[in-house]
C-alpha cells in the first residue's frame, strides 16, 4: 500500500519536476517569473485531448501537436508580452510578472471559451492496463509517463552541461550582457529558452492528462503554482534544485493523501511557498547571495 | 417621479462599482510602497467570512460583524506582513499568493465553520436590516413614496456612497501627510529613504495591514450586500481583478484606482456582449498596459495639468 503511494508519488513528482523545470530556465535567463508557464502547461493538456479523444490519433501525435502548440505560445508570449518590457527605462521589476499574470488569465479564458468549463477525458490505448509485482499494482501509463520524464530531464540536462547552445544559455543565465559581449545572440537565446520551457509545459501537460485522465481549463493554474513552490523550494533558477522539489511536492502530496487528509492537499504547495520564504529564502539548494533580489 | 427613476438593478451596480472602489484603494495602498500583493482576495475573503459568521451563527449586530471583520483582516495582514516584507518584489508577489490560495483552501475544508465549497447563504441583508430597524420606527417606504425593494436598494447604496467617500477622504489625507510622504519616498527608492531616516519597515507593515484592513472591510460589505458568500468568491481571479483596477486605471495617485473600479465594473454592464470576454479583455489590458503605460491611465503628471488648466481659467 505505501509503495503504492510512493511510485504514485514519484509518478507525480517527475511530472511536477518537469513543470518546475520550464519555470527554472525562464528565472535563470531572464529573472523572470512567468506566470503563464501554468496555461500553457494546460493548452498542451488539452491538445492531447484534441488529437487522442476528438480525432482518434495515436498518443505520438498529441505529444508532437502539444509540442508544436506549446512552442508557438512560448514565441508568442516572448515577443508580445516580454520583449517589449525589455531594456525599457522605469520599468518596475514587477512589470513582466504583472504582464505574464495578463497573459496568464487571456489562455485560461480562451481555453475556457473554446472547450467548455468542465473535465474532459483524457483516454489512452493502454489506461486501463497494469501489471502485478508482489503485491503492487503498476500501472503501464505510470511507467510510461516516469519514464519518458527522466529521458526528457537527462534529455535536457545533457543539453545544457555538453551542447554549445546549452553553454550560451547557461552563460546568458549567468550575465546577460557578459554573454552579449562574448558574442551570443542573446536575444535568439531567450527567445530559445522561453520556447524550450513552453514545451517542457506542454510535454508535461499531456503526461498530467494521461496520469490523472481528465484537462480542465482551471488545471493550469494550480499546476503553475505548484511549479513556483517548486522552484522556491528547490531555489530559483536552479535546475537540480527544481527536479528535487518536484519530486518532494509529489511524495509529500500523495502521504498526505494516504494519511486520509486529502482536502489540503493542494494546500502543501502554498504552504511550502510560505515556510520556504520566510525560513530559508534562497531555497534548499540556493546560494545565499540569490536571497534578495 | 422619483420613485420611477430608482431602479434597484442599477442601484445594485452602483453598489458594487462602490464596493470595487473600495477594493481598488485597498490594493492602492499597498502599492504605494511599491509593495505588489496578490493576496488582496483572501484578506477580502477574511473579511466577509467573519462577518457572515459572527452575524448568522452569532446573531451579533451588522455594524459588529463588519467592523470585526475588517479588523481580522487587518490583523492577519499585520501577522502576514511583519515576516513576508522581508521579502522584496517577486518573492513578496509570491508569498501573498500563495497566503490567498490558503486562505481558499481553508474556507473550503473548515466544512463546521465556512460550510465548505458550498458558501454561506441567508447572510443578513444589510439594506433589508436597516429597512426593518426603520419600520420599527414607523418609518415605511410608502411614506416617500417608494416600494419596499427600491428603498432597500436605495439605502445600500447611499450607505456604501457614504464609507466610501470617508474612505477616500482619509487616504488623501493621509497621502498628503508625513505617512503618504513617506509612503512615496519608499516607492521612489527604498534605500534613499532609508537613509533619509524613514523607517521603511514600520512603514511598509503600516501600508500593507491598512490594505489588507480595507480589503476585508470590503469583504464584510459585499457579504452583506450579495447576502451569499463562496470560496470561489475569494479565488486567484479575484485578486487579478483587485490588481486591475489600480494597474488600469493608475497605481500613481488614488483617482486611478477609483476610476479603474468604476469603469472596469460599469463597463461589462453597458456592453452586454463583452461580458463573456471579460477576463480575456482583463489579460490583454495587463499586457498591454505593462508595455505601454506601466503607471496606468490617470498618473501624477495628468492630474498635475488637470490643477494647471483649472488654475489657468480660475485667473482668465
Amino acid at each position: 500500500m505505501i509503495l503504492e503511494q510512493l511510485i504514485n508519488g514519484i509518478t507525480l513528482g517527475s511530472i511536477y519536476a518537469i513543470v518546475a523545470l520550464g519555470y527554472t530556465l525562464v528565472f535563470g535567463v531572464l529573472d523572470i517569473l512567468n506566470m503563464a508557464h501554468g496555461e500553457i502547461f494546460m493548452f498542451g493538456a488539452f491538445m492531447g485531448v484534441l488529437v487522442t479523444n476528438t480525432l482518434k490519433m495515436p498518443l505520438i501525435v498529441a505529444f508532437l501537436v502539444a509540442i508544436g502548440v506549446t512552442a508557438i505560445l512560448g514565441f508568442l508570449l516572448e515577443t508580445l508580452a516580454l520583449r517589449p518590457l525589455r531594456g525599457k527605462k522605469g520599468v518596475s521589476h514587477l512589470a513582466p510578472l504583472i504582464s505574464t499574470i495578463g497573459v496568464s488569465i487571456f489562455l485560461e479564458n480562451l481555453a475556457h471559451h473554446f472547450f467548455g468549463a468542465g473535465n474532459h477525458p483524457f483516454r489512452t490505448s493502454f489506461s486501463e492496463m497494469s501489471f502485478q509485482i508482489g503485491s503492487i499494482t503498476i500501472y503501464a501509463v505510470q511507467l510510461v509517463i516516469f519514464v519518458i520524464a527522466v529521458l526528457l530531464i537527462v534529455g535536457l540536462s545533457f543539453w545544457l552541461s555538453k551542447t554549445k547552445a546549452g553553454k550560451a544559455l547557461r552563460a546568458c543565465a549567468e550575465s546577460l550582457e557578459a554573454a552579449s559581449i562574448l558574442g551570443v545572440n542573446t536575444k535568439k537565446m531567450i527567445t530559445t529558452t522561453v520556447i524550450i520551457a513552453s514545451v517542457m509545459g506542454g510535454i508535461a501537460g499531456v503526461l498530467v492528462g494521461m496520469a490523472f485522465n481528465s484537462v480542465s481549463p482551471q488545471m493550469g493554474l494550480s499546476m503553475g503554482l505548484k511549479g513556483l513552490a517548486i522552484i522556491i523550494l528547490g531555489g530559483m533558477g536552479n535546475v537540480k534544485g527544481a527536479m528535487a522539489g518536484g519530486l518532494i511536492l509529489g511524495l509529500a502530496e500523495t502521504l498526505v493523501v494516504v494519511f486520509g487528509e486529502s482536502g489540503y492537499r493542494d494546500a502543501i504547495a502554498f504552504a511550502l511557498i510560505i515556510i520556504i520564504l520566510l525560513v530559508r529564502p534562497q531555497g534548499l539548494f540556493g546560494k545565499a547571495s540569490e536571497a534578495r533580489r | 417621479m422619483l420613485a420611477e427613476l430608482i431602479n434597484p438593478y442599477y442601484l445594485q451596480v452602483l453598489s458594487f462599482i462602490l464596493i470595487n472602489i473600495i477594493l481598488g484603494v485597498s490594493i492602492y495602498i499597498t502599492l504605494s510602497t511599491g509593495q505588489l500583493s496578490l493576496g488582496h482576495a483572501g484578506f477580502m475573503g477574511i473579511g466577509a467570512y467573519t462577518s457572515a459568521i459572527l452575524t448568522l451563527d452569532y446573531h451579533m449586530p451588522l455594524v459588529v460583524g463588519i467592523v470585526a471583520g475588517a479588523v481580522l483582516a487587518g490583523i492577519v495582514g499585520l501577522c502576514i506582513g511583519i515576516p513576508t516584507l522581508r521579502l522584496q518584489g517577486v518573492y513578496l508577489a509570491i508569498a501573498t499568493l500563495g497566503f490567498g490560495e490558503v486562505i481558499r483552501v481553508l474556507f473550503v475544508n473548515l466544512e463546521g465553520l465556512t460550510k465548505g465549497a458550498v458558501g454561506i447563504s441567508s447572510i443578513p441583508h444589510m439594506g433589508r436590516e436597516l429597512v426593518k430597524g426603520l419600520q420599527d420606527f414607523g418609518f415605511k417606504a410608502s411614506m416617500i413614496g417608494l416600494k419596499n425593494n427600491q428603498l432597500i436598494s436605495l439605502s445600500v447604496f447611499l450607505i456604501l456612497l457614504i464609507i466610501t467617500l470617508l474612505i477616500i477622504a482619509f487616504f488623501i489625507r493621509q497621502s498628503n501627510s508625513r505617512v503618504g510622504r513617506a509612503f512615496a519616498a519608499i516607492k521612489m527608492d527604498e534605500r534613499a529613504a532609508e537613509a533619509m531616516g524613514v523607517n521603511i519597515t514600520y512603514y511598509k507593515v503600516l501600508a500593507f495591514a491598512q490594505g489588507a484592513m480595507v480589503a476585508g472591510f470590503a469583504g464584510a460589505l459585499f457579504a452583506h450586500v450579495t447576502a451569499y458568500i463562496s470560496p470561489a468568491d475569494f479565488s486567484y481571479h479575484r485578486a487579478v481583478e483587485i490588481l486591475i483596477f489600480a494597474i488600469f486605471g493608475g497605481s500613481e495617485v488614488i483617482w486611478g484606482p477609483i476610476f479603474g473600479a468604476t469603469f472596469l465594473t460599469a463597463m461589462p454592464e453597458i456592453l452586454r456582449e463583452v461580458n463573456e470576454y471579460r477576463y480575456m479583455i482583463y489579460g490583454v489590458l495587463l499586457v498591454v498596459m505593462m508595455a505601454f503605460r506601466p503607471q496606468g491611465l490617470i498618473d501624477t503628471q495628468m492630474i498635475y495639468k488637470m490643477k494647471q488648466r483649472r488654475k489657468k481659467k480660475g485667473v482668465s
